[in-house]
């Protein structure tokens, strides 16, 4: 590897490294050629995918013991029309960061305070931030002696940067080490709650994923830089790479890591119902795929309501620039699937991840998988039906008011009634 | 319009409303500034690629079949979060949607959009009740229920308020609940709800084929057109509100049957500007206010106008004005007020109410059904208005019978809850529902395939407004605007017990009619009936005033100071709107 793999520098200085290292040595192409590719649809990295396709798999499977409940149409799940591309589109498409937003943070005296509070030593932005500071020790080590502090209503680039690198580091463990900057493995325990590192390190597996790193593509940002930022996104694997450049932040990327470091937990308390193993069917994915169905479930909602996120708060938190979405996340997973599978989404064929406004019905809307198992026969422009009123004549309306202190007059409170009759059509109540 | 007497900021249900009564009955011009993108507007033939044009001032500019061209009915087009037509975000629709920081298990369901959420509401348009009002401490006494009746009325008569027709789905409701035959619940004939009982939705939607294109009735024997251009005038039966709803097909955007703001105050809002003796109403979309700008006043701050940035552009103007006037929803509007550093005591952005829904799902067997539906075989959750029969209980909350097509109902039915998954969630015995929580895999494609015989009971509990609930400008993220919102929504004790009141008379009104299986869905907070976080009685005074800025209004649904007990929210924003307008003109025009 290059001069970023040294696993003691601080997070800015392997910022620094990715900038290049990601445009270059990767891909093979400049940021302005790879900015050619801004938002045509590339292949996810295998991890992303697969990791997708085990929720799908898990919330609408195939289901060939429905054949003969129910019929052969009610055999195909949601993978059979790739909806874990719905997923990745819909994470990766859902938050657009600004430049002009972006601001890099200023040495203060002053102690807390400010739109970030107290960045003191248990902040996780703290270290990320010290080393920007004029006095910080780039080396690591030196604690803060000053606050950084944003202008109200910006953003610190660091939020969007994010190095998780398990070669240099030598392991999940490491990277995540690294990541939270700690000088040792060992520290870990004091952050994790977890009784046996070493069985979380050997549960703990990002699969496909050497490296996932996202800066800006054009890091540094410029002082005066306006506009949608753009995002390098490089995914390193054993023996592929992915590389993209995209707008708004690729949280798609980077849940499916959480995923796996919340898995190994859930099976390191011992959470799981079912015994895990590898599953050839998502190769790609890490620990949380070797999950059973239901346990990959129940896994997800320790994040909701299993207090998942605040056991692992400070190895997660410089993992995302907001720790807190994961529970709005949890509730995507689940419900994206209703937004997917269930309408006519399938049916847009080869268009389905393209931009909103080039996206085409290629089936008809009554024909698609899903409306074939739900009998819907998709929109119409109206419907035959018996129908009635319940309360012939119209509803009373009795209340007294200054206008009206009897029974109700049908006549309107100001001249808008005749008005208002004409162009409505509207029966009196 | 260089020089408004009034800027209205946001156009969504209520924006519309103050405008219209504003221009129309004061002689005020009126700027009404929206985020979001213009529907059905020539002016902007091609909202999510193109910037189109400024401003629109001439009702001429309004086109129905354009309407029906970008209201394509079809749900993941139109109701997806990130990437549906109907979303929180900009028009250009390569771009992200605006963000909002929620920490929790919980979705946001707004739009915007000239019409806002109106665009993809059921315009289900009950009032509030009057125990709301009249029995509420914190409701100020210079407004009574009776105050608010008048404008009711009006607002009923603009758009089209009426019974709503029963189809086969709502006969099943009515076996369960109705008195007179399986249920227990008495008929309300009354628009003031005091008592307990059933009734059909008073809604903003016209009469059913009041004139069908071959001049036969609107029955299961219909074979005509639904084309306005054929002849038909009146709802065509459709349960595709969700998605935008543009019928009649080929009608005037006037004409559509259902009378969301930007059909039903939208077209009369820029009539004004062809009456020498009312004031004018420019609309312009595509523009997202930044900032409120002040004075020093006699003794308080006074407004005097506003800072726009055009969404496509990134152009920044500033707009002056004798009075401003916020309807940007319950959430926007507290956030541009706290990012424009106006005074905050305490309530701004807070007592957020959002009905505390809850979601219980019936699953008929055919015979039943037919049963009830001698002429029917199935429910058919598409056909007929989206809801269009409910029950009340004044001082509890309210239940609404609810159809939808099949993407909406997989979603509200079975994967979106707060008990988790249904094969790890026990249901006590006690309880009158058999399942609760997602409902997935094997379990969720059977329950799917039995769509057609499915029908769901949407709980709206009257939750009360809490200090520690509602929007406050997040420490994190920043978006073009400022700081983006962020969200909290938790129910009290209280407003938990008052929604499991509510569900067990909905899991009983689904067993009285004969449901197979009923299923509790216990949804997390679902923000779309947002109400109460910029309240009457603390921010503002009675006229929707804020207490601490000189002309400076809210006439939206966060002005209310409670969720109206818990019927939907429109009717008593829409009214509260055309209330405060008047007390806009008689106060400084």
């Amino acid at each position: 590897m290059t001069e970023d793999s040294n696993a003691s520098m601080t997070r800015r200085g392997v910022m620094k490294g990715v900038g290049g290292l990601a445009a270059v040595s990767m891909s093979g192409v400049s940021i302005a050629e790879a900015q050619e590719v801004l938002g045509q649809e590339i292949p996810a990295d295998p991890h992303t995918r697969d990791t997708y396709r085990a929720i799908v798999d898990a919330i609408v499977p195939r289901t060939p013991e429905l054949e003969e409940e129910l019929g052969g149409e009610h055999v195909p799940g949601g993978l059979d029309v790739e909806l874990e591309k719905f997923l990745i589109w819909d994470f990766n498409h859902f938050q657009e960061i600004r430049l002009e937003t972006l601001q890099t943070p200023v040495k203060t005296a002053r102690s807390g305070g400010g739109p970030l509070g107290d960045l003191g030593g248990d902040n996780p932005l703290g270290d990320a931030l010290g080393g920007l500071t004029e006095t910080g020790d780039l080396g690591g080590g030196t604690p803060l002696d000053s606050v950084t502090e944003l202008v109200d209503g910006l953003m610190a680039p660091e939020l969007f940067q994010l190095d998780l690198d398990t070669i240099s580091s030598g392991s999940e463990l490491g990277a995540l080490t690294d990541l939270v900057g700690l000088d040792a493995v060992d520290e870990l325990t004091g952050l994790l709650e977890v009784e046996d590192l070493d069985e979380f390190g050997e549960l703990l597996d990002f699969g496909a994923v050497d490296r996932l790193a996202i800066d800006f593509a054009d890091a540094p940002i410029p002082d005066d830089a306006e506009g949608i930022a753009e995002f390098d996104l490089l995914v390193e694997g054993a023996n592929e790479g992915t590389h993209q450049v995209i707008q708004n932040y690729p949280y798609a990327n980077v849940f499916p890591l959480v995923f796996d470091i919340v898995a190994a937990e859930f099976l390191l308390r011992g959470e799981n119902e079912d015994t895990p193993s590898p599953n050839p069917e998502f190769a790609g994915g890490g620990t949380f795929v070797r999950l059973s169905r239901e346990d990959r479930l129940r896994c997800l909602w320790t994040i909701v309501d299993g207090g998942a996120i605040d056991r692992l708060d400070e190895i997660l938190s410089p993992m995302l620039p907001t720790l807190g979405i994961l529970k709005y996340v949890v509730m995507a997973v689940n419900g994206l699937h209703g937004f997917g599978y269930y309408t006519e989404w399938s049916g847009l064929g080869d268009t389905k991840t393209n931009t909103p406004n080039e996206r085409e019905m290629q089936v008809d809307p009554s024909n698609v998988q899903s409306r074939n198992q739900t009998d819907y026969p998709g929109p119409s422009d109206g419907y035959a039906a018996d129908w009635r009123h319940a309360v012939d004549g119209g509803f009373d309306d009795d209340w007294e008011t200054a206008e009206t202190p009897g029974p109700a007059d049908p006549e309107l409170p100001d001249e808008a009634a005749d008005e208002a009759e004409e162009a409505t059509g509207g029966d009196l109540l | 319009m260089k020089d408004p007497d009034v800027v209205v900021v946001g156009a969504g249900a209520d924006g519309p409303v103050a405008a219209w009564k504003l221009a129309r009955d004061h002689g005020v011009d009126v700027l009404l500034l929206e985020a979001g993108p213009f529907y059905g507007n020539e002016q902007w033939p091609e909202p999510h690629v193109d910037s189109g044009g400024t401003v629109s001032t001439d009702p001429d500019d309004l086109d129905g079949k354009l309407l029906d061209e970008q209201f394509t009915h079809r749900e993941a087009e139109a109701n997806d979060p990130t990437y549906g037509y109907l979303r929180v975000g900009p028009s250009n629709s390569a771009r992200a949607p605006w963000f909002r920081n929620l920490h929790q298990n919980a979705f946001i369901w707004q739009v915007s959009a000239v019409g806002g959420t109106s665009t993809h509401y059921f315009s289900n348009h009950p009032r509030g009740y009057p125990t709301a009002f009249d029995d509420q401490p914190h409701w100020p006494d210079e407004v009574s229920y009776a105050d608010m009746v008048p404008y009711h009325r009006l607002n009923e008569e603009i758009t089209s308020t009426q019974q709503a027709p029963m189809t086969a789905r709502e006969e099943v409701f009515i076996e369960g609940a109705s008195q007179e035959k399986s249920g227990e619940y008495p008929l309300l004939e009354d628009l003031n709800v005091t008592e307990t009982g059933w009734r059909p939705q008073p809604n903003a939607v016209e009469v059913p084929g009041k004139e069908t294109s071959n001049g036969q009735p609107l029955d299961s024997d219909y074979e005509g057109s639904f084309s306005y251009d054929d002849g038909f005038r009146g709802d065509t039966l459709v349960g595709d509100h969700f998605q935008g709803s543009s019928t009649p097909v080929d009608a005037p955007v006037r004409e559509k049957a259902r009378k969301s703001s930007n059909i039903g105050y939208v077209p009369r809002a820029l009539d004004t500007n062809d009456n020498p003796n009312q004031g004018n109403v420019a609309i312009r979309p595509n523009t997202y206010v930044t900032d409120i700008h002040t004075a020093e006043g006699a003794g308080n701050l006074e407004a005097t106008g506003v800072e726009i940035r055009d969404t496509w552009s990134g152009a920044t103007q500033t707009v002056e004005a004798d009075t401003v006037v916020l309807a940007g929803g319950c959430i926007e509007t507290p956030r541009l007020w706290l990012n424009s550093g106006l005074p905050d005591d305490g309530w701004v952005g807070k007592g957020l109410t959002t009905h505390w829904f809850d979601w219980v799902v019936g699953v008929y067997d055919d015979d039943t059904v037919a049963d009830i539906n001698p002429d029917r075989q199935h429910m058919d959750p598409y056909v007929g208005q989206n809801s269009a029969v409910r029950f009340d209980k004044p001082g509890v909350g309210g239940l609404e019978d609810i159809g939808m097509s099949p993407g909406l109902v997989s979603f509200a039915d079975y994967l979106f809850s707060e008990a988790g998954y249904s094969f790890d969630t026990p249901t006590d015995p006690d309880e009158p529902w058999d399942t609760r929580g997602y409902i997935v895999g094997k379990e969720l494609k059977r329950r799917m395939a039995n769509y057609r015989q499915t029908k769901a009971i949407l709980v709206l509990t009257d939750d009360m407004p809490r200090q520690e609930n509602g929007v406050s400008l997040d420490d994190t993220f920043s978006d073009e605007h400022g700081p983006v919102p962020k969200v909290r929504y938790e129910p009290g004790e209280e407003d938990d017990e008052r929604r499991d009141e509510l569900a067990r008379i909905a899991a009983n009104i689904h067993k009285n009619a004969g449901a197979s299986h009923v299923h509790r869905a216990e949804w997390p907070p679902l923000l779309l009936h947002m109400q109460s976080s910029m309240r009457i009685g603390k921010v503002l005074d009675f006229a929707g005033e804020a207490k601490n800025v000189n002309r400076l209004f809210v006439a939206d649904h966060s002005a209310l100071a409670n969720g109206v007990g818990g019927p939907n929210p429109t009717n008593s924003g829409q009214a509260n709107a055309l209330r405060i307008a008047d007390h806009i003109g008689d106060r400084y025009f």
